[in-house]
């Protein structure tokens, strides 16, 4: 077998216990990687209904067939558990040297058990495998951290951290990476302080096998090359993703006041022209040419590195447009190891409640300072803090008055920076990704402002959607690779199945993907029905406050308009017979026929029955 | 009669401004306007008109505001 290592890495933190494994090769032909891997591993190995921050959760690390080789960009690692914002499948990507010294350790995949009795960390250098105390690091930011395991075992190892959120388990706290890097947004942060577990380091060096590695590294380097000069040539990564904030400015999607606003006259002063103007230093991942990580000075004199997400709900979504004071808030999220996006829709929701009089604070919106206190509380599990680090959803079911149609999330995931008061294509991407409000499978919205109509809720628009989870939950998530060179550059698709297939020998297309893709998506749905037997269609809705005439713009491009319900349950049902699920959208019979699904479903019907 | 032109992202070093207003004649088309800002018609883009996504045929107005995007396809 070529491109897989063929081995998983198995440590219990009860028992101390180390096993390695090995996979079939029929295993990575139908899950390939990442993604994949995890999804399977996590279906057949948790128990529906387990604690997620109790020993019996797992956290897995996985990366892809093309994972650490040299070629655009390929320095990605998934990390999963069952998530314990959501209570469902969680997982996210991060670009990390981890993903080649895995590799070069010998491994594919790390799956971690139990609960250690103490703050560990795990070293693995080649078939070696330490489980060292953390007490030196346990308590630190995610910087000092890194500084600490860097000065210990050099900086080109490969490092996951958590920072103090993740130590005191708040529900999106997040895995970090390299400068700015993090990934695993429902709360893999807090999985792995549930665990005791504050780091993974390693160092690999052994080759990854592959079918073909002199003509790989041959194509690799030239198209690492290719996809640089198409980013020199389109100066994109000039503001990188932070360019978006001004298109969305323009559209009325931006999030502004807990995404009650879709514009704002001051979202200037935090656009990627003042990022650019900004900048002093620029990251990216390992394997990548077209760098997006910007830093500038934040509000304290730090370097923060921000990309659109960032910033979006930061920033214009609390009402704070000072750029140095975003990146302040930043820089705390990083460090303290926040997902940004919860992290600012928890706390415009707070401020929203408080002007509502849903609960009573002192916390308003554009109150940077405040902010700050806040997300420290957070970090601590203090006071107020406390019930921030759960999440929007859970905060508004303890104030209740109905402010749960405010919480800006989906399946208690909150949404990321595209406000679809007016975007029904975005809002059924929003609402039907597999591990909630994400906008990484299906960034549907400038197909949706640019080639469809605005107002439309037709087909076009679920084919769409679907098309790209296809394609960016799905293959760039298996491999694991960035989308960037082919979503912001145009590096052609059809580049991927090329690598993979050089790599592994094996003779793929497009479309063994988009089936793999279909395959795990459907089962990822089973994880959700198992954990929610009474699971039904409108789990697979936005927030109510999208529909609501009183939440309606008075003025700008969508003045008037709002998402209407019985439009969009037609669009989610075109959603539902694209992706042949049923009404409530769980895969059907058939479609598990068709997918080869039968032993998983069959699990999954003691809870739900498929129809 | 003058549009107010808006560029975003990379887009505003090619075309050396940020935003300005930019004299246009009467019958002015979305695309024509694309000439008079020194942007290639075969850049892809997207360009909005008052914030609604404009036809490249689409005759301007007085007073619109256009934006000049690349075509951004997520964070």
């Amino acid at each position: 077998m070529y491109g897989w290592t063929g081995n998983i890495l198995r440590i219990n933190l009860t028992t101390n216990a180390i096993k390695k494994e090995t996979y079939s090769e029929e295993f990575a032909r139908t899950w390939v990687g990442g993604r994949g891997f995890a999804a399977k591993i996590l279906y057949d190995e948790l128990k529906p209904g387990i604690d997620p921050l109790g020993p019996d959760n797992k956290f897995v690390v996985a990366v892809g067939p093309i994972a650490g080789i040299p070629a655009p960009n390929t320095g990605k690692t998934v990390v999963a558990a069952k998530s314990p914002l959501t209570g469902g499948y969680g997982d996210g990507n991060l670009g990390t040297r981890i993903t080649e010294h895995l590799r070069r350790c010998g491994y594919d995949v790390l799956i971690v058990e139990g609960r250690a009795a103490a703050p560990t960390y795990i070293y693995l250098q080649d078939d070696e495998v330490h489980l060292l105390p953390a007490d030196e690091i346990w308590g630190k930011g995610t910087y000092a951290t890194h500084d600490w395991l860097y000065a210990k075992y050099g900086r080109a190892s490969g490092v996951l951290s958590i920072g103090q959120a993740g130590e005191t388990m708040s529900l999106y706290a997040m895995v970090r990476s390299l400068e700015g890097r993090a990934g695993g947004r429902p709360g893999m942060g807090a999985v792995m302080g549930s665990k005791n577990l504050k780091a993974v380091v390693a160092k690999g060096t052994k080759a990854i096998p592959q079918a073909d590695p002199q003509g790989m590294k041959a194509l690799g380097a030239g198209d690492l090359k290719k996809v640089g000069e198409l980013d020199k040539k389109s100066g994109w990564s000039r503001q990188s993703t932070n360019g978006v904030l001004a298109w969305c400015n323009e559209v009325a999607a931006l999030p502004v006041r807990n995404m009650r606003k879709t514009h704002h006259p001051d979202a200037w002063k935090v656009d990627g022209e003042r990022v650019h103007a900004a900048r002093v230093a620029t990251y990216g991942c390992p394997n990548c040419t077209m760098r997006c990580g910007i830093t500038i000075h934040d509000h304290e004199g730090r370097e923060s590195e921000l990309d659109y997400e960032n910033i979006g709900m930061l920033g214009p979504n609390l009402e704070i447009f000072d750029l140095d004071q975003v990146g302040s808030l930043n820089y705390m999220c990083d460090d303290y190891g926040f997902d940004t996006i919860s992290a600012g829709a928890s706390l415009a929701f707070y401020a929203d409640a408080i002007d509502r009089g849903d609960t009573r604070g002192d916390f308003k919106f554009g109150d940077a300072e405040r902010a700050k206190e806040l997300l420290t509380l957070a970090s601590r599990r203090e006071g107020i803090g406390d019930l921030i680090a759960q999440g929007s959803l859970r905060m508004a079911r303890r104030f209740g008055r109905g402010s749960e149609s405010y919480a800006m999330q989906c399946k208690g995931l909150e949404m990321a920076a595209y406000n679809c008061k007016f975007c029904p294509g975005m809002a059924l991407a929003f609402a039907t990704a597999p591990i909630g409000g994400t906008h990484k499978e299906s960034w549907v919205i400038t197909y949706e402002l640019n080639q469809a109509k605005r107002e439309s809720y037709g087909p076009e628009k679920a084919a769409k959607v679907m098309e790209l989870q296809r394609i960016r939950g799905g293959l760039f998530e298996f491999l694991t690779a960035c989308r960037f060179p082919w979503v912001e550059l145009g590096w052609g698709l059809e580049n991927y199945p090329i690598y993979f297939n050089k790599i592994t020998g094996l003779n793929w297309t497009l479309d063994d993907f988009w089936k793999t893709s279909d395959r795990v998506y459907a089962l990822i749905k089973l994880f959700w029905l198992r954990e929610n037997p009474a699971i039904d269609r409108t789990f697979d809705y936005p927030p109510a406050v999208w529909f609501d005439p009183a939440n309606a713009d008075t003025e700008g491009p969508i003045a008037g308009k709002i998402l209407e319900r019985d439009k969009y349950d037609s669009l989610l049902q075109h959603f539902y017979d694209f992706r042949q699920w049923d009404r409530r959208g769980i895969p059907t019979r058939k479609l598990i026929g068709v997918l080869g699904l039968e032993a998983e479903a069959a699990g999954a019907e003691k809870f739900g029955k498929l129809e | 009669m003058k549009v107010r032109v808006k560029m975003i992202g990379p887009l505003m070093y090619e075309a050396g401004f940020s935003e300005k207003e930019v004299d246009v004649t009467a019958g002015t088309t979305a695309d024509a306007l694309l000439d008079l800002i020194a942007v290639s018609r075969q850049r892809p883009r997207i360009m909005t008109r008052n914030g609604r996504a404009v036809a490249p045929e689409e005759v301007l107005e007085d007073g619109d505001k256009i934006a000049v995007s690349p075509i951004y396809s997520g964070g």
